[in-house]
């Protein structure tokens, strides 16, 4: 198909910019209406169907527009408000990637579990389109709109399973520990605004609330303390969302009580989204504060390396693990940051990261919704994975290669994510991080290596141990052809991705 | 006498201040969702005042995007809080919060 009178179309107007994201809330409406309309009539599958669909669709044309729009690049849009970058389209088409799979995980969730629906689907898209709006932001007001909308809609995502009590503690802790970080967040903004824009101070900005004008306003003041409070505020408020010391203790509670789906959102999507502003702030408006900021946040990506694996190294719940294994995740993405204020090109090890951490953790978390059961999907211990590899070898070999591209194996996509960061953090001198961050990925391989053994080995060493109750009835799920199709696709992208990652990084060159 | 620039600045750190202690030590979730309202509300007030002084609109348009933002907030938090009593007949948090492993 020919889109070029389509892109005509959109260089002339200012809606066209944001039609993915359009796209997504019409969706997410017509999925509300499609369950009205049908009633109790209708498939509960069908909803589902469609939003995969619907958001398949959207994928391809986001594509075509990621590859054909250098034209339509580093344009602002809404007098300011977004502003179309190169790394703003790739962090859309990840968000619009992680958002069809989380929605197929939702789907194998909403089977198991009788709840309603719809509103989870047309939820998680609404989330999605603000994820998407967030990356392009510009202006503090539409990214404190954009990150709200991602967090109520999370709030309720996270609590969705009311039948279970630790769910909605989980949704309880989750808004509490949220509404401080966005009350710390929206301080931070308004001491920058009131600091740029008072007239007794030289460059004094007219427009402090937008980046760039703040960005000319700080080159010129970074040692004003006022300015140098409110940059740690947003720098903290930003901290809640990716999980960095100190700002994690929500982490291990809320990914435990929340539903499988919503964990691997708030894993993939919600991580990322953090990443993504705090990406936009390093490089645009914070970028004069680097003698603040290098010190505070190679800190706090040491704190979050050292405590993520650690804390992980105890921990039997499976959905624990992963929210304290993207603890650690969240660190040694923050070492690329910190590069980032001495080589710009450092961006390009964190997006690549990204994506090996978006393939890696959806395979884990595709296992996982998979095996648990219906009814306590807050109890998922390592031990239900004993002997998965033996009696599903399909999802035994997708969870081992997840897990070892998490750890960092060497073919695989996770090790060259790893390189990549690490390398951009050579480069830039920073070795007493890089020494952290080494052994963090050891003690990673500890507790890895750990639930790979337990779905592959322990028959082994069992033997002695006839008469220990088995915890489960040894029942492995039924795989659809969709569900053969995603989880084969991303455990052949980790390997693919591993042995020739030319394609991905040379898109991300910029 | 009229009021500078500080005494609002100071009236809305010691808000906020009030506010996030509260978070810390009270155990009631509905006092709670108050102490954050009244951070949030604090920053409103620092925004009102560096807009006024600075005579400048963009302070004032985002509080109206903070007050609308807390109540959807609030209202999804009294919703959980709701569904919350239910289960446990309680709104403590030592007897809400029993995530352990």
């Amino acid at each position: 198909m020919n889109w070029s009178h389509f892109f005509a179309l959109t260089a002339t107007h200012q809606w066209g910019s944001i039609f993915p994201e359009i796209c997504l809330v019409v969706l997410a409406l017509s999925l509300l209406i499609i369950d009205v309309l049908g009633g109790r009539r209708i498939d509960r599958r069908l909803v589902a169907r469609v939003a995969i669909t619907g958001q398949l669709l959207l994928v391809l044309v986001a594509f075509t527009a990621l590859i054909g729009t250098d034209d339509r690049l580093d344009r602002e849009t809404f007098s300011g408000m977004l502003v179309h970058s190169q790394f703003g389209q790739i962090m859309r088409f990840f968000f619009l990637v992680s958002s069809v799979l989380v929605t197929y995980l939702g789907g194998i969730f909403l089977k198991k579990n009788p709840l309603p629906g719809t509103e989870f689907h047309a939820i998680w898209l609404l989330v999605t389109a603000a994820l998407m709006l967030l990356a392009q932001s510009n202006h503090f007001v539409m990214l404190f709109v954009a990150l709200e909308t991602v967090t109520v809609g999370f709030y309720v995502l996270v609590s969705y399973n009311r039948n279970l009590s630790n769910g909605l503690a989980a949704g309880l802790k989750y808004l509490i520990l949220g509404g401080v970080s966005t009350a710390i967040l929206l301080m931070g903004i308004a001491l920058l605004y009131g600091i740029a824009e008072s007239s007794g101070l030289e460059n004094s900005a007219r427009n402090a609330l937008k980046f760039d004008e703040l960005g000319k306003f700080l080159e010129f003041n970074s040692d004003n303390s006022i300015a140098r409070t409110g940059v740690l505020l947003v720098v903290a408020g930003i901290a809640f969302k990716i999980g960095a010391v100190p700002f994690q203790i929500w982490i291990p509670d809320v990914y435990q009580g929340a539903p499988t789906p919503v964990t691997a959102a708030l894993a993939v999507s919600s991580k990322a989204g953090g990443f993504a502003v705090l990406v936009a702030l390093v490089s645009g408006p914070f970028r004069p504060m680097a003698d603040l900021l290098v010190p505070v946040l190679s800190a706090i990506a040491m704190a979050t390396i050292l405590f993520g694996n650690i804390a992980a190294l105890t921990m039997r719940n499976v959905k624990r693990l992963m929210g304290l294994s993207g603890v650690s995740h969240a660190g040694y993405l923050l070492i690329g940051v910190v590069a980032m204020f001495a080589i710009p090109e450092a961006r390009n090890a964190i997006v690549f990261y990204l994506v090996t951490y978006l393939l890696a953790t959806f395979s884990v978390f595709g296992v996982m919704a998979h095996v648990s059961e219906g009814g306590r999907d807050d109890i998922q211990p390592i031990d239900v994975y004993r002997n998965l590899s033996r009696e599903n070898p399909f999802l035994g070999g997708v969870l081992a290669l997840g897990l070892a591209s998490l750890a960092g194996i060497p073919p695989l996509a996770g090790f060259v994510g790893k390189f990549l960061l690490f390398y951009a953090a050579f480069k830039a001198q920073l070795y007493g991080l890089l020494g952290v961050a080494v052994i963090g990925v050891v003690l990673s391989i500890y507790y890895y290596f750990g639930w790979i053994k337990e779905a592959t080995f322990r028959d082994w060493k069992l033997s002695r141990l006839e008469d220990e109750p088995s915890p489960r009835p040894k029942v492995w799920p039924e795989l659809g052809l969709a569900g053969k199709i995603i989880l084969g696709g991303l455990a052949l992208l980790i390997l693919l991705l591993g042995l020739y990652p030319g394609p991905l990084s040379s898109l991300s060159q910029y | 006498m009229t009021l500078g620039i500080h005494e609002f600045l100071m009236v809305s750190g010691l808000l906020f201040a009030i506010g996030f202690v509260g978070l810390l030590i009270r155990r009631n979730a509905l006092i709670l969702f108050m102490c954050l309202e009244l951070m949030l509300n604090a920053v409103n007030l620092a925004l009102v005042a560096f807009s006024r002084f600075t005579e400048t609109m963009g302070g004032n348009l985002f509080v109206f995007f903070i007050i609308t933002v807390a109540a959807a907030e609030v209202a999804v938090g009294l919703a959980i809080l709701v569904a919350l009593f239910r289960k446990r007949r309680s709104v403590y948090v030592q007897e809400l919060g029993a995530l352990k492993n």
